[in-house]
């Protein structure tokens, strides 16, 4: 299975790689003729997309970041709570449900494209029959979620023609993030603590954060390596027993908000007996969706940075208070 | 008996001395040392004093008041298989629990017991409503629990998946978890405990009741106050429980039949012994899930434990305590009406009317339209349309079978555990093997439902398919694979809701071809039972009458109960579960005046796909632009039809 989609990723790029070659050649060419390629194979557009709907929250990041308004898209509503960032322009229509889309309201909105993820990928054919439909499959345990991410950004760019304007985001967001981890290195000086961050379930357990997640890779990316690492799965989360988190010793815990009980797990003496709990190594980060697209990464890494540097402060001030204290 | 009681208490030291040892590292001295105060420093002595030491005094608490509580409530209603879970408490507990978690968070920490409470006694309310305060003593009860149960599990459902962001983090609750972080728990628990207290003057009342009322009234005894403060206490110690720990199933069911099992005869003995069984109970199997967490990544709440240990020891002790009963006759709903062309031809014309409903009227932005469907509409449509109605039929006809055969018309294919059956090998292959749920979700439904049957038959056979066997193996079973379901539920991953989007009956993912397939497969079985009527008609009459005529009842049960059971499995299978229309429809084709079996199915097969027709129509435009399921609607509406009608026929 695995060695087969591994198969199937390096012949996608090869195919990526060659039709950027034919893109470059084809840019001196005033006729807008586009070869894009999505998670099943490619598709060839004669004019550049005007009306897409977009039936995944990760992919209706993708296309706003990209300054594309789509015309419409699944529980708007929630995905102003949990989301947030990028915000949805007032004039994107709700198509009810993620897993069953409003087929007969699609139909009536004549999208010219339809995007699609995983949890539509079976009702593709129906789709088809209203406009031409593309599907990207961002989170998957037989890939890099964020290598697929950040290529279904960059094919989107080239469908609607925002190349440069990909270009430069994603390299802006390679820059900041570099910058972030600098920066952060600074504050904690050496050796660099390993950082592990998850979300909690209840206050006896929690999911964590591993391989094939955002927040991990950018967490890799600021050089911060893992404290408890966990093997690749579909979203790169793990649930587990609050009591593992003792492994973590007196690395990093950074949790995401929101988080109801807060104020109880302060209380708790299992809490606070952990290692990292005694030596202020912990920390929340505010509220952010970790399964989003390819700027989404950029947002994950300001949130964890903010959180970062506050830890850093705060323990910089401990070592400080004891030299203090030994002088 | 003193030596029953000092070997249980034996039994109870034991267990909570594995109880402490396992995956602990803290040497037995050093634990005694660090119960006797000595304070704890390494993080694994905290992790002895403030996580396992919380766990089981939780578990032993929460033990004694389920054991105490189950006790009560079967001595009250001399109904051995009453409990707390039988009696849809759990479920009532839930959906207000769940209700408060999403809608008014802020008032979680505080007032949750209490929301708790209030939907347990609705809950209960309803059950003791809908059987009558003196019919709590049969199988009936036990039936309008279920229902109610899967009333309010619709609701729960329909609740999280429009929520489902806030929700996510409840599954670990429902699925019943004794994990502590500290003693705060406990602290909550403790003085909520209280009413305790009277349960003292309950041995007393208890074996005065025991005499009869009059007996009881005559010795000065106002039975019915008695009674009322019992059962009150009863239900806020349950729902403090369920609000600590969540849903833990079975134990309240179990230990009072093994206490009476064992020995324990005045009604005093069997409270305490039932208590302190199902302290040793609870212990032992919360034990076991954190030996099995040692060894799998997965989390295993106690729920799940205790589930696995005791729907088998339920469905063993059914087996024994239940003879067959062949007295039961099936009698149908009185009806002012005389089935006639009049009749046939009404319910034609509402068939006619809705199909044109569903076909030509919608909502949209504008409003309410209404006009022919376009080619894409109609291709949406039809599939739709007919999937709903064929379910509605087969499950009907599923209901009008069983009712018959098991002598109840309470019966309906949901409590028979098939659908249950379905949804279990569903979200298993799909959380354990990642496949997708929509892409193999009909064959692998198919064969849990057969699985299902399979076991039903075989521990059915045993007992000639006496009907009270057949139910509560089914309850035993659905109650069992239901919590297995949670265990799946609680990865909380995006399957998570593809499953439970499932279970709420959607006709949204059909195909044509499948919705062809399911027409051709019901047509076929609904001819097959139509013809072989006169059976049903035998045997509801009674086996003796049956045996008379020369009907080999056994094999014609079991083949008509074959049928019954793929009808719900090829439903289940596409659509997911659609609760009720089993149950409403042939019970509406009877108050409509259908008396023979015959009748009773041509007209309740019309009544179930009219009935699914409407609420998927309903389904699409309610909340437009998104939808609810039919399955949901159905529930929604059969439950609070089936509800008014039970409460009006009390009325009179």
């Amino acid at each position: 299975m695995e060695y087969k989609a591994t198969l199937r990723l390096v012949y996608l790029r090869f195919i990526v790689f060659i039709s950027c070659c034919v893109t470059t050649c084809a840019l001196a060419a005033p006729v807008y003729a586009e070869t894009i390629h999505d998670s099943v194979g490619t598709h060839h557009f004669e004019q550049t997309p005007k009306r897409v709907a977009v039936l995944a929250w990760e992919l209706a990041e993708q296309v706003i970041e990209l300054g594309v308004v789509p015309i419409a898209m699944p529980e708007v509503q929630q995905y102003q709570q949990w989301v947030v960032k990028p915000s949805i322009p007032i004039t994107v229509e709700d198509l009810g449900s993620r897993d069953e889309p409003n087929l007969e309201k699609l139909m009536q909105l004549k999208p010219d494209l339809i995007l699609i993820g995983y949890p539509q990928s079976d009702i593709k054919e129906q789709l088809e029959k209203i406009a031409p439909v593309l599907y990207f499959n961002s989170y998957s345990k037989d890939h890099d979620n964020v290598e697929a991410v950040i290529w279904g950004f960059k094919e989107l760019a080239k469908l609607f023609g925002k190349q440069e304007l990909a270009a430069k985001k994603l390299a802006d967001m390679d820059a900041r993030i570099k910058f972030l981890g600098k920066e952060l290195q600074q504050a904690f000086g050496a050796p660099l603590p390993k950082v592990t961050t998850l979300r909690f379930a209840n206050t006896t357990s929690v999911y964590l954060f591993g391989d094939n997640s955002i927040s991990q890779y950018v967490l890799k990316k600021m050089g911060f390596n893992p404290a408890l690492p966990q093997a690749n799965s579909q979203w790169g989360v793990t649930q587990t027993r609050l009591r593992e988190l003792r492994k973590v010793g007196e690395g990093v815990v950074l949790y995401f908000k929101p988080f109801e009980q807060e104020d109880k797990l302060r209380t708790s003496p299992l809490w606070n007996a952990m290692p990292f709990v005694k030596v202020n190594h912990v920390n929340s980060v505010a509220s952010t969706w970790t399964y989003g697209g390819a700027m989404s990464i950029g947002y994950v890494a300001e949130s964890l940075a903010n959180s970062l540097r506050e830890v850093a402060v705060k323990s910089t001030k401990i070592k400080l208070d004891k030299t203090v204290v030994m002088n | 008996m003193i030596q029953r009681y000092c070997f249980s208490l034996l039994l109870l030291l034991v267990a909570v001395f594995v109880y402490l040892q396992i995956g602990v590292d803290v040497a037995p001295q050093k634990q005694w040392r660090l119960l006797l105060g000595l304070e704890s420093t390494s993080f694994s002595e905290i992790e002895f004093t403030y996580a396992r030491l919380p766990r089981l005094v939780m578990a032993i608490l929460v033990g004694l008041v389920m054991g105490l509580v189950g006790s009560l409530i079967q001595q009250i209603t001399k109904n051995p298989i009453l409990s707390p879970m039988t009696l849809g408490v759990s479920s009532g507990a839930w959906l207000a629990l769940v209700i408060v978690n999403i809608w008014l968070p802020n008032l979680v920490a505080d007032y949750s017991a209490g929301f708790a409470m209030l939907g347990a006694m609705f809950a209960m309310g309803l059950v003791i409503l809908i059987s009558g305060v003196r019919n709590l003593s049969g199988l009936p009860v036990v039936l309008a629990g279920m229902a109610v149960s899967i009333l309010f599990g619709a609701l729960t459902s329909a609740v999280i998946l429009t929520h489902d962001q806030y929700a996510r983090y409840l599954f670990i609750w429902g699925a019943g978890d004794l994990a502590q972080n500290g003693w705060d728990w406990v602290q909550w628990l403790l003085p909520k405990l209280i009413p305790l207290l009277v349960f003292v003057m309950a041995p007393r009342v208890l074996s005065l009741m025991r005499l009869g009322h009059e007996g009881a009234a005559a010795r000065g005894l106002n039975v019915t106050a008695y009674i009322l403060i019992f059962f009150v206490s009863g239900l806020w110690l349950e729902s403090v429980v369920i609000t600590a720990v969540g849903i833990i199933g079975f134990i309240g069911l179990l230990t009072p039949n093994i206490a009476r099992r064992l020995g324990a005869r005045t009604s005093g003995d069997e409270l305490i012994y039932s208590a302190l069984l199902a302290a040793i109970l609870l212990v032992t199997t919360d034990g076991l899930s954190i030996f099995l967490s040692q060894f799998v990544s997965d989390l295993i709440p106690t729920g799940i434990t205790t589930a696995l240990l005791g729907a088998p020891a339920l469905i063993w002790f059914i087996q024994r305590q239940f003879k067959a009963q062949d007295q039961v006759f099936f009698r149908l709903p009185a009806s002012a009406f005389k089935l006639n062309t009049k009749i046939w031809s009404l319910m034609f014309f509402v068939l006619l009317v809705s199909l044109v409903i569903s076909i030509t009227v919608y909502r949209n932005e504008l409003g309410w339209q209404f006009h022919w469907p376009n080619e894409f509409s109609w291709s949406l449509r039809w599939p739709r349309v007919l999937t709903a109605f064929v379910a509605g039929v087969g499950m009907a006809a599923a209901g009008v079978v069983l009712q018959r055969l098991i002598h109840n018309p309470l019966a309906s294919p949901d409590l028979l555990g098939m659908s249950a059956g379905a949804i279990l090998t569903l979200v298993l292959t799909t959380t354990f093997f990642g496949t997708s749920l929509n892409h193999f979700g009909p064959v692998v439904a198919f064969v849990g439902s057969l699985l299902t049957l399979g076991i039903l038959l075989v521990l059915g056979r045993r007992h000639q398919f006496a009907p009270s066997t057949v139910i509560l193996t089914g309850i035993a079973l659905a109650a069992l694979i239901e919590t297995l379901v949670q265990f799946a539920l609680i990865k909380g991953t995006e399957d998570t809701y593809a499953i439970l989007r499932w279970l709420s009956g959607s006709t949204y993912r059909v195909e044509p071809i499948e919705a062809l397939t399911l027409m051709v497969s019901v047509s076929i079985i609904f001819s097959i039972i139509v013809l072989s009527s006169r059976w049903i008609t035998l045997i509801s009459a009674g086996r003796g009458v049956a045996l008379a005529r020369g009907l080999n009842v056994n094999r014609s049960f079991v083949l008509l109960l074959m049928a019954s059971a793929l009808l719900c499995a090829l439903v289940t299978a596409l659509m997911g579960p659609i609760a009720f229309v089993g149950l409403i429809a042939p019970h509406m084709a009877s108050l409509m005046g259908a008396r023979s079996a015959q009748q009773q199915l041509l007209l309740g097969a019309l009544l179930g796909g009219v009935l699914m027709l409407c609420s998927d129509w309903l389904g699409q435009q309610l909340i437009y632009p998104s939808q609810m399921a039919a399955g949901t609607v159905v529930a929604l509406l059969g439950g609070t039809y089936f509800i008014l009608l039970l409460l009006r026929g009390r009325m009179r």
